[in-house]
């Protein structure tokens, strides 16, 4: 009653709290920003740059206009090999990954003594999958002489080639060894199961439900948003493979395991082609951003949110 | 929206932009190379300077230096560097040894990030795409001054280093194409080794003999890892691989492309080469554990340091001469540089380098401690000097002699290989095995090559 004009007061006080609570926020965000902005944001900005010039690495870059991108879609047919190796390998390794993971998940998700240690075991492939030396263990388990081909030929199955040295069976392996490296999706999967009230199932369990009844329309439905959100790391994740077929195969036999990214370094590092190299990263931003955008439309049809329930 | 859909839309989008910095990041370091070239004149004086008063004080320097080899010539060259380092103890090397496999992926990596070795192993192959990236410095101003002293090579063999008039690599060794001989793998198959006069058919006689005699590999490579003995069995045919202005290929009949691949063929199908994918096994053994080495194949193309180079583990090695053409038209073989050292344009040690290198060409003491492992000395003195000390093992006088007979069946050199070789070699690689995996027919093969490597000329020269 003292204040003639309490609703603004209180109004210009609120403003300046905001204010400075973003202040705040803006401040603790400040490294990571920082980070962000000098490796990643201006970094990609020059990338568009080079991307239209003849940039080799070490020369003045001559602007070219589009002419790399012409290249790439009218001239380049290692271009459409890299794509269609890539294609499959993300359409088989992601749906297998990821029933793979789910399957694991649902084991580990019960109380067992000692559970602790199969997670971690389960865990260890997505750890030290990535990594040379396993890359390099996977090459002496399937290439020539290597353990498959032993046993087939102790089996009196005589091989013409391993498996890694045919053009149609070596992808195969690289994704074989992709869907090995399940343990980060498990471990996603497993948190959202633990997440799942227990009283739907209890319910489920009064009605008489059967298991297959419970996976089907309890389990799956409350765990559409973390497939949702698998599914695109994972499709990110498949089209940026390259520590496979680079140390494995190193993109042969006849470039049928030459993935996107191991061709884009090829260009950069080993024909000296940066400029086009860039450009080729900037089409495979495009693609992932399209199958993203895609997905996210798609989502309302099937991703469940609880929230979205409720009110 | 709610939090969850927030959540996941901001960790997707996170995901894409880290892909995209992937490959940005490498760029932006490599902008930083563009501003150091060109600021290059000045940087280049400063450092010259530097390095003239920081020796004349004797202070200390660290000379990074990378080759690619075998185990020996990672042994000996460490006991080299040491040794120089005894000599001068203001010197000291961060040695970066590597196998031939990845090597030049790696310098390339290196040179974009302006991170190169100071001194760097060089291959006729790649000397002139370095050096018209301007990675790698003109060494001619230490010739002129003195500080290298190229008195005693041929000044053919040590012109090879130059790439547009400026001095980007300092010649080593010069080394032929050659053909190493397992002489027991011979002895076991009761086969007379074959002379300097033996042409493609006795070649291909022979590599069956021996595999259907002891069961091993009569010929251990498939020659289309690289273009060299393609460019060998081009030149036998009066052509050359290339044309003069590095624009296209250039032989003019393809017919010399598919004879070249058949003959390969015909070898795998009789078993006396390993298929593409037990070669692609061979390859990852390392060069002490081939077959050649190990006494599971006869022969195998080479250079001529061959046998020195597999003297630790094999001295049952001899060379011979590759195969003459039917009705040769021309000297096949070349006299070519064996390798190089450059100096990084990066480098702030430049003199320091210069120095060591001169005493790695010229000095008694290195040369001794070297035996011509890199191949022969391109010294006439040190060759003198080594021929003479009597510290030569046979089969180092072997090599002296073979690179002296051979010489009389040399035609004139090549140039340098042009700028984008690599992957013209991937391309013909590829080809190749197109044909051998039964993809395409020889002759699709032949066309697709000249198509893509006219392309490949034409986009870099």
């Amino acid at each position: 009653m003292q204040c003639p004009f309490p609703s603004a007061r209180s109004e210009s006080v609120n403003l300046t709290k905001k204010m400075r609570n973003n202040l705040i926020a803006y401040l603790l965000l400040t490294p990571w920003l920082a980070g962000f902005v000098i490796m990643y944001l201006i970094p990609m900005g020059i990338s568009i740059y080079y991307s239209c010039t003849d940039f080799n690495l070490l020369n003045v870059p001559q602007f070219i206009g589009l002419s790399n991108y012409n290249r790439i879609f009218l001239q380049d047919d290692t271009f459409y090999q890299a794509l269609k190796v890539t294609f499959t390998y993300v359409l088989i390794l992601v749906p297998f990954r990821l029933a793979f993971a789910l399957g694991v998940a649902m084991l580990l998700n019960k109380k067992y003594r000692g559970i602790g240690i199969y997670r971690t075991c389960y865990y260890i492939p997505s750890i030290i999958g990535g990594s040379i030396a396993v890359s390099v263990v996977w090459k002496q388990i399937f290439g020539n002489q290597g353990v498959i081909m032993s046993i087939l030929s102790a089996m009196g199955i005589e091989q013409k080639t391993s498996l890694l040295g045919n053009p149609n069976t070596a992808l195969l392996v690289i994704i074989l060894m992709g869907i090995w490296q399940f343990g980060s999706s498990m471990l996603i999967f497993l948190s959202a199961l633990k997440q799942i009230p227990l009283s739907l199932y209890e319910s489920a369990d009064v009605d008489g439900a059967r298991s297959v009844i419970k996976f089907l329309k309890i389990t799956i439905p409350m765990l559409t948003p973390t497939i949702f959100f698998n599914l695109i790391l994972q499709i990110i994740n498949g089209f940026r493979v390259f520590t496979e077929s680079y140390v494995i195969t190193n993109g042969g036999p006849l470039d049928s395991t030459l993935s996107y990214v191991l061709y884009l370094y090829r260009r950069a590092f080993t024909y000296f082609d940066m400029g086009y190299s860039c450009a080729l990263a900037w089409v495979l931003v495009a693609i992932i951003a399209m199958f993203t955008i895609v997905l996210f439309k798609t989502q309302k049809n099937w991703v469940f949110y609880e929230s979205e329930e409720e009110s | 929206m709610n939090l969850k859909k927030v959540t996941a839309l901001f960790m997707a989008s996170l995901m894409s932009f880290s892909l995209a910095g992937c490959g940005g990041s490498k760029e932006a370091l490599s902008e930083d190379d563009q501003k150091t070239q060109t600021n290059e004149a000045t940087v280049q004086e400063a450092e010259t300077e530097n390095t003239n008063t920081s020796t004349a004080e004797g202070e200390p320097v660290t000379i990074k230096i990378t080759w690619w080899g075998g185990q020996s010539r990672h042994d000996y060259t460490q006991k080299l560097l040491n040794k120089y380092t005894e000599l001068n103890p203001n010197v000291t090397f961060e040695a970066l040894p590597s196998g031939w496999d990845g090597y030049f992926d790696k310098l390339s990596t290196q040179a974009a990030s302006g991170a190169m070795p100071d001194i760097v192993q060089m291959d006729y192959l790649y000397i002139s795409t370095f050096a018209k990236n301007n990675s790698i410095a003109d060494m001619q101003e230490f010739v002129d001054n003195g500080t290298i002293d190229l008195a005693n090579v041929d000044s053919n063999l040590a012109d090879s280093g130059k790439i547009d008039g400026k001095l980007a690599g300092l010649v080593l060794s010069s080394s032929l194409l050659t053909v190493g001989i397992n002489n027991s793998v011979f002895a076991e198959a009761g086969i007379d080794k074959p002379t300097s006069d033996w042409t493609w058919s006795d070649f291909l006689k022979i590599c069956k003999e021996i595999n259907n005699k002891t069961g091993k590999y009569g010929f251990s490579a498939i020659m289309a890892d690289d273009t060299n003995n393609f460019n060998y069995y081009v030149r036998q045919h009066g052509q050359t691989l290339f044309s003069e202005d590095n624009k296209s290929l250039g032989y003019f009949d393809d017919a010399i492309y598919v004879d070249f691949v058949n003959m390969i063929k015909e070898l795998i199908d009789a078993k006396a080469t390993p298929n593409p994918d037990e070669y692609d096994a061979i390859k990852a053994l390392g060069y002490e554990a081939m077959p050649v080495a190990t006494g599971d194949g006869a022969m195998v193309t080479d250079w001529s340091n061959y046998a020195c180079r597999l003297e630790e583990v094999n001295k049952n090695i001899s060379l011979v001469t590759p195969p003459k053409g039917e009705s040769e038209a021309a000297n096949g073989l070349w006299l070519k540089p064996g390798m190089f050292f450059s100096v990084s344009e990066t480098s702030k040690v430049k003199e320091e380098a210069a120095k060591f290198i001169n005493w790695f060409i010229n000095s008694e003491e290195a040369n001794e401690i070297i035996l011509a492992e890199r191949g022969t000395p391109v010294s006439s003195e040190i060759r003198d000097y080594l021929t003479n000390s009597g510290k030569l093992s046979d089969k180092q006088k072997e090599m002296f002699e073979y690179v002296n007979n051979a010489g009389a069946l040399c035609g004139e050199a090549p140039a340098p290989d042009p700028v984008g070789i690599s992957e013209i070699n991937e391309s013909f690689n590829k080809t190749v095995y197109s044909v051998l995996y039964g993809q395409a027919t020889v002759e699709d093969a032949a066309k697709t090559f000249r198509e893509s490597a006219n392309e490949i000329l034409a986009r870099n020269n």
